[in-house]
């Protein structure tokens, strides 16, 4: 314990060590942009510190993030949501109709609504809110989804096979979309021929699968790649060519 | 009282739930005007519905504080980040809360230097793990994982520079691969899950779904 | 040694990663980057707007800091194009860690080509809802979006002053880390206003979207940082995504070595087991 305590001692005043240089030969400005930079990167090395082995900087930088995390996107649901929704307009603003501005305090009153969920004596009422909320997004959702994840996708699925690369690719792409439905289908025992096309399903998912770990590899490594240059370019300031 | 509790939130699932489905169908002005007043509705009370989770993270953090649990310390500092945030969206670079959202500020600032970063490197760490995870677990033990394998390494080739300064073919066979049997799957996977998001809807529609309505009493 | 390379510690992986990460940022080489058929597919329909006369583009901004390594470079690369055809640009966010985001990319962008904040371009900030803010500006945008982020009313930007609905842009680019693109922004706009819709995602998400690209529903698309490094060739700008991919080809041949060193030690391993079994059998 005393060796990692010794060994975060050192890291700790090595950065403040070499921020000093920083700021002090001019290659960070003394400002709140300065500042930002080093409060940035003190925190991502915070964050790192996890791949040594958990430890309190890692979560005290992780409970810094959850609280401003969360504080960030509550101004964000006021400035756009509730004051730009329904303060604003029903009590700041004189072009709108009485009527629309009472119209907007009726789904006001079931948002609060939702808020008695958390009383066991009147966690009921929610219900009322929650049923609207749900039955909205479910009505809206049914069409929607026929036209566009259904017909939309059935359609370029069975286009005209031909003796020709393209032709070739239709037909690969039948065979995996209708192999691949009857590997998910599970009402029906997977043997024989059903088992058969279902094998073939099951290779089509693992080429597919292949692919996502192929493109989440990609993925990850370009955010370390962000906070990487970050630290080198921004806090550093050791020029990357392009 | 039975009533309010229970079948009324289904009468109202199942009238907004129609009236959903209808407004696709009907063109007539006053369906798309119903359109237009449910999407601002349901606007104002997802708005809401953010709080709701929020007060449960507030609380869980608030609940290890008072009871002095493992950590404590931790949750303290969550609330003080969340405290210090919000009094800068209060402040709004000197506008107050009842006005727009300022351009600068300390809202702003502390976003870009301590939200972005801390965003930022949490999932940046995947990187290194998603490698070490790879190099334990990616063994090529049956013919579906060695095809799986492959797979991913052919794209991870072909969609660096690297792919295609080594050979032409290893791109154009990434490029087909996703363009093809990777499509070809993803739809089959894209109809069932569809299909099923369609069946759940109806059954919240017709009252069959219920959990959503969980807490309180019958 | 075999066992001693199956059981490899982990921190060795994640310093080669590292490494593969810095060093490569450090040097100065580069490999020439061919743009897919996708991406040029995106670059060409700005190409066609940009002819038009008071051409309009609406981009949506759907990510956060978790996704800004990726993303960000690709806006500023789609921005940088807008900009230098004169295209206009409403932007919107339907995440709400997206908004400081936008509004970082959308200023530096404009002080670079000298754009005008309200003539040429435009934030309208962020609204809860997902699918319904789409469903809201499709019929209405003005009464979706009133103001603009910092409270100036639409009616008097003259970037959307004549804004009526999702039918008046002239191209849709969603800007996306979740499932906006296929969740919302197809099923909730494309499908009913049949206006151009491009997607810019995270590598995550791009093997979900090529069904949309096959059957028309979706333009183009920019996977991920490779994407937006083979957007910053076709425009002739290069940037952070392009030094980017210095890096990102040399890890993957590290974790590519990694993977063959960790099969070819799992067969050796495989075959000292069924050969040390063999022997037992025979003794």
């Amino acid at each position: 314990m005393s060796r990692d305590r010794y060994l975060f001692g050192g890291l700790i005043l090595a950065f403040v060590a070499l921020n000093g240089v920083l700021l002090g030969s001019g290659r960070l400005p003394v400002n709140w942009t300065g500042f930002g930079i080093i409060v940035a990167a003190g925190l991502t090395l915070l964050l790192y510190s996890f791949l040594y082995k958990d430890n309190p900087l890692f979560k005290f930088a992780e409970h810094i993030y959850v609280g401003t995390a969360a504080a960030y996107v509550f101004g964000q649901y006021w400035f756009g949501g509730l004051f730009g929704m329904v303060i604003e307009p029903v009590f700041m603003k004189e072009d709108i109709q009485a009527y629309d501005k009472w119209l907007l305090l009726i789904p006001t009153l079931l948002g609060a609504l939702m808020l008695t969920r958390f009383s066991r004596r009147w966690a009921w009422v929610s219900r009322i809110s929650f049923a609207f909320y749900v039955g909205v997004g479910a009505g809206l959702t049914i069409p929607r989804y026929i036209s566009s994840f259904v017909l939309q996708q059935i359609e370029p699925t069975l286009r005209p096979l031909s003796l020709t690369m393209e032709g070739f690719d239709v037909l690969v792409i039948l065979v995996g979309v209708v192999s691949v439905l009857v590997y998910f289908f599970f009402s029906v025992e997977h043997t024989g021929v059903v088992g058969g096309v279902s094998k073939v399903g099951i290779y089509f998912l693992m080429v597919a699968f292949g692919a996502s770990f192929g493109y989440t590899i990609m993925a990850r490594l370009s955010l370390l790649i962000g906070r990487v240059s970050f630290l080198l370019e921004e806090w550093l300031r050791i020029p990357l060519t392009l | 009282m039975i009533f309010l509790r229970r079948t009324f939130p289904l009468i109202l699932a199942f009238v907004v739930g129609v009236i959903g489905i209808l407004v696709f169908y009907v063109p007539h002005s006053v369906a798309q005007a119903l359109e237009r007043d449910l999407a601002k509705w349901f606007m104002i009370i997802a708005a809401f519905a953010y709080f709701l989770g929020l007060y449960s993270l507030m609380t869980l953090h608030w609940t290890r504080v008072r009871a002095r649990q493992p950590g404590w310390g931790y949750s303290l500092v969550a609330y003080l980040s969340f405290a210090v945030m919000v009094v800068f969206i209060v402040y709004n670079d000197g506008h107050g809360p009842f006005h727009a959202q300022a351009e600068a500020g300390g809202y702003q600032w502390l976003y870009l230097n301590v939200y972005v970063p801390c965003t930022s490197s949490m999932f940046s760490i995947l990187a290194f793990f998603i490698a070490s995870a790879a190099y334990r677990t990616f063994r090529a033990r049956s013919p579906e994982a060695a095809l799986l394998l492959l797979a991913g390494l052919i794209v991870m080739l072909g969609r660096v520079p690297i792919g295609a300064y080594i050979s032409d073919v290893i791109p154009d066979a990434a490029q087909w691969l996703m363009a093809v049997p990777n499509m070809a799957a993803k739809r089959g996977i894209l109809l069932g899950v569809s299909l099923g998001a369609i069946a759940t809807s109806l059954r919240i529609i017709f009252g069959i779904e219920r959990a959503y309505l969980g807490g309180g009493e019958e | 040694m075999i066992e001693r390379l199956m059981n490899l510690d982990r921190r060795i992986i994640f310093l080669f990663v590292f490494a593969g990460v810095a060093v490569p940022l450090l040097m100065d080489f580069s490999f020439p980057i061919k743009p897919t058929d996708n991406v040029r597919a995106v670059y060409q329909q700005i190409e066609h707007v940009a002819a038009q006369k008071d051409g309009k583009v609406l981009i949506s901004f759907s990510y956060g800091g978790g996704a800004a390594a990726e993303l960000q470079p690709m806006a500023r690369a789609l921005l940088r194009h807008l900009f230098a055809r004169e295209v206009e640009i409403v932007a919107i966010s339907l995440w709400p860690d997206a908004v400081g985001l936008a509004q970082a990319a959308l200023k530096g962008m404009a002080d670079e080509a000298g754009r005008k904040y309200g003539t040429d371009y435009a934030l309208m900030g962020f609204k809860p809802g997902n699918s319904v803010v789409i469903l809201g500006m499709g019929q209405d945008f003005r009464g979706t979006f009133p103001t603009d982020n910092f409270g100036a009313s639409t009616d008097t930007l003259a970037v959307t002053a004549n804004v009526q609905s999702l039918a008046d842009f002239d191209f849709v680019i969603d800007l996306a880390a979740g499932e906006s693109i296929d969740h919302f922004w197809i099923p909730y706009g494309q499908e009913r206003f049949k206006f151009p819709l491009a997607g810019g995602c995270t590598a995550v998400m791009a093997p979900d979207l090529f069904p949309f690209i096959q059957s028309g529903q979706l333009i183009g698309m920019i996977g991920g940082l490779a994407g937006a490094a083979e957007y910053e060739t076709l425009i002739g700008h290069a940037d952070k995504a392009t030094s980017g991919m210095r890096p990102q080809s040399v890890t993957h041949i590290i974790i590519i070595a990694f993977i063959v060193l960790a099969n070819v030690t799992f067969f050796l391993s495989r075959r000292r087991s069924a050969n040390t079994t063999s022997h037992q059998d025979l003794a």
